[in-house]
């Protein structure tokens, strides 16, 4: 490295840091003066946690089954992001002509969506034709009860099944679109001597494209696509207008019923962070390990 | 922007027609043993108690109603500016979230006679509001008033403070966080809930009005053209007035407060 990291403590520090911490107070001293806001924090523990005095269990709440929501949720939404975006990424950087026309189209239209429209109308329109007229929470409600918990613990309990699927397709339709122009940029990438390297000793260009290049492909789109799965979870906030029991919905039933409006946000951005934060340091420490050199 | 995109969805579903099943409700409900009811938090209608389950006036309403056709009950909390669109597509069987009768929806949907009735009430802050003590004192250019959206508290303030600025929020705690701050000079919604609010704090807030300034028939909310259905509602309904049951769970719920220890 030629340019290291100055360690020395300058002037602008020392001002970043007085800036910082200002604002910090002046934030706080106006909570208490001009908004004249009642904390109340003693709640919001059992929000998580609580005693059941019938069974004499720790039982986790709303605020808790809310968080393992959100985590299945970006779990299965990330898994059908990364295999409809990597599909429509080989397929827009080379497929044939229509190949590439339909991968085109679907990142175009995605794209350019809001995707709480998106989720809206997956769920109104595409849903009730579809998933409605499977069946499935009827079939989950009458099959056995080691199928329902095997179910509820992988997706949601029957009354929710039809609302989470249509989510998590939604979602997963949606991130597969920038995962796409992700693998789409990282094959393009790929100097054309691999190409010509490999064509030349003789592998076919099925072959060439298996071994050769998505490979190296893969290395290269591995940390920007943690990335955009580490914007998954925050994507996955916008189904709570469709009712899907996740972080945020709850936490906004919560106040609906509590009425302790600021804890209750605090408190999820707090949940939220921990669990962007830890994946994306994580993804940090990792790109630093095996970047490419 | 979130209205007109609830509204666009209403017509789409009209325009496009749903794949409702022509089986009435009841039918269904016996077959699959279980009723799909959908909610939205409102206190003390229906809220989540300190262990999570839900609690409340229409809770225990619908609670009684599947018991009494012997089926398990689901409840769908629902976001309430979307809750008619997710019943005309069958995300649930019927409304039961304290939602009153008004000509304007009774256009979309069914409804079964009342079975409660609720009025508009108002909290107002103490230093912005300053002396006042009728809706004429409002309904000026200057006042603003909050109210959840797609409420016929928002219908109401629209009719009776036509003049006053109206600010709409998602749920409750946000609109009267906007009053707490003294953002707002009032907020509106269904009895009791500003009166509790208001002596929740006593030292900001107060009650400007002495009583309800409407009178709102509260009824089920079904699909249409099911008419099965609105006959057995309708009867169950006259039933529970005359067993009392509606009357003592009014009285816990709205006249006291013996919950709130539940809640928080």
């Amino acid at each position: 490295m030629l340019n290291k990291k100055s360690l020395k403590f300058t002037i602008i520090d020392m001002a970043v840091i007085i800036f910082v911490i200002t604002a910090i107070g002046l934030f706080f001293s106006r909570m208490s003066t001009t908004l004249d806001y009642k904390w109340e924090w003693g709640a919001i523990p059992s929000y998580f946690f609580f005693w059941d005095a019938v069974t004499g269990e720790l039982k986790a709440n709303i605020l808790i089954l809310g968080f393992v929501t959100t985590v299945k949720l970006s779990f299965w939404a990330t898994l059908i992001g990364f295999l409809l975006g990597t599909l429509s990424g080989i397929m827009g950087a080379k497929g044939s002509f229509e190949q590439r026309f339909v991968s085109r189209i679907y990142v175009e239209t995605i794209r350019n969506i809001p995707s709480l429209v998106l989720v809206i109308i997956f769920y109104y329109f595409v849903s009730s034709q579809f998933l409605d007229a499977l069946y499935l929470d009827q079939w989950l409600r009458s099959s056995s009860q080691t199928v329902q918990q095997i179910i509820g613990l992988l997706f949601s309990s029957p009354d929710q099944i039809n609302a989470f699927l249509s989510a998590i397709i939604a979602l997963g339709i949606y991130e597969g679109a920038y995962v796409s122009e992700i693998v789409r940029g990282g094959i393009i990438s790929i100097p054309d001597g691999q190409w010509e390297a490999s064509l030349s000793i003789g592998l076919s260009r099925q072959k060439t494209f298996l071994l050769v290049i998505l490979p190296q492909t893969l290395r290269k789109v591995a940390f920007p696509l943690a990335g955009q799965f580490i914007s998954t979870i925050k994507d996955s906030a916008i189904v709570s207008v469709i009712s899907i029991q996740e972080l945020t919905f709850q936490g906004m039933e919560l106040m609906a019923a509590t009425f302790l409006t600021f804890e209750i946000w605090i408190t999820i951005t707090f949940l939220y962070f921990i669990l962007t934060f830890s994946l994306s340091q994580s993804v940090a420490f990792f790109e630093k390990k095996y970047a490419l050199k | 922007m979130k209205k007109i995109l609830w509204l666009s969805i209403l017509f789409l579903l009209i325009l496009g027609g749903t794949s409702v099943a022509q089986e009435s409700i009841i039918e269904t409900i016996q077959k699959q043993g279980v009723i799909r009811v959908g909610m939205s938090t409102f206190v003390p209608w229906a809220m989540k108690d300190k262990k999570g389950n839900l609690v409340g006036f229409e809770i225990d309403v619908a609670r009684k109603l599947a018991d009494d056709m012997g089926v398990k009950i689901e409840f769908v909390p629902t976001a309430w500016s979307g809750i008619i669109p997710a019943l005309l597509t069958g995300k649930f069987d019927v409304i039961i979230g304290g939602m009153g009768i008004t000509p304007k929806r009774n256009l979309k949907v069914n409804f079964t006679i009342p079975y409660d009735y609720s009025g508009m009430s108002m909290v107002a802050h103490k230093v912005r509001a300053k002396g006042f003590t009728s809706l004429d004192d409002f309904n000026k250019k200057d006042v603003s008033v909050a109210a959840r959206m797609g409420t016929t508290a928002e219908q109401a303030a629209r009719k009776y403070m036509p003049n006053a600025t109206l600010k709409l929020f998602e749920n409750e705690g946000q609109a009267l966080q906007e009053l707490n701050l003294g953002r707002v000079h009032a907020v509106v919604s269904s009895a009791p809930m500003p009166i509790f609010h208001a002596l929740k704090y006593p030292d900001k807030l107060f009650v400007p009005l002495k009583e309800n300034f409407t009178r709102e028939p509260i009824g089920f909310a079904i699909r249409k053209g099911d008419h099965d259905a609105l006959n057995y509602l309708n009867n169950w309904v006259l039933n529970m007035h005359a067993q009392g049951f509606l009357k003592e769970k009014k009285a816990y719920w709205f006249e006291s407060r013996k919950w709130e220890d539940l809640v928080k």
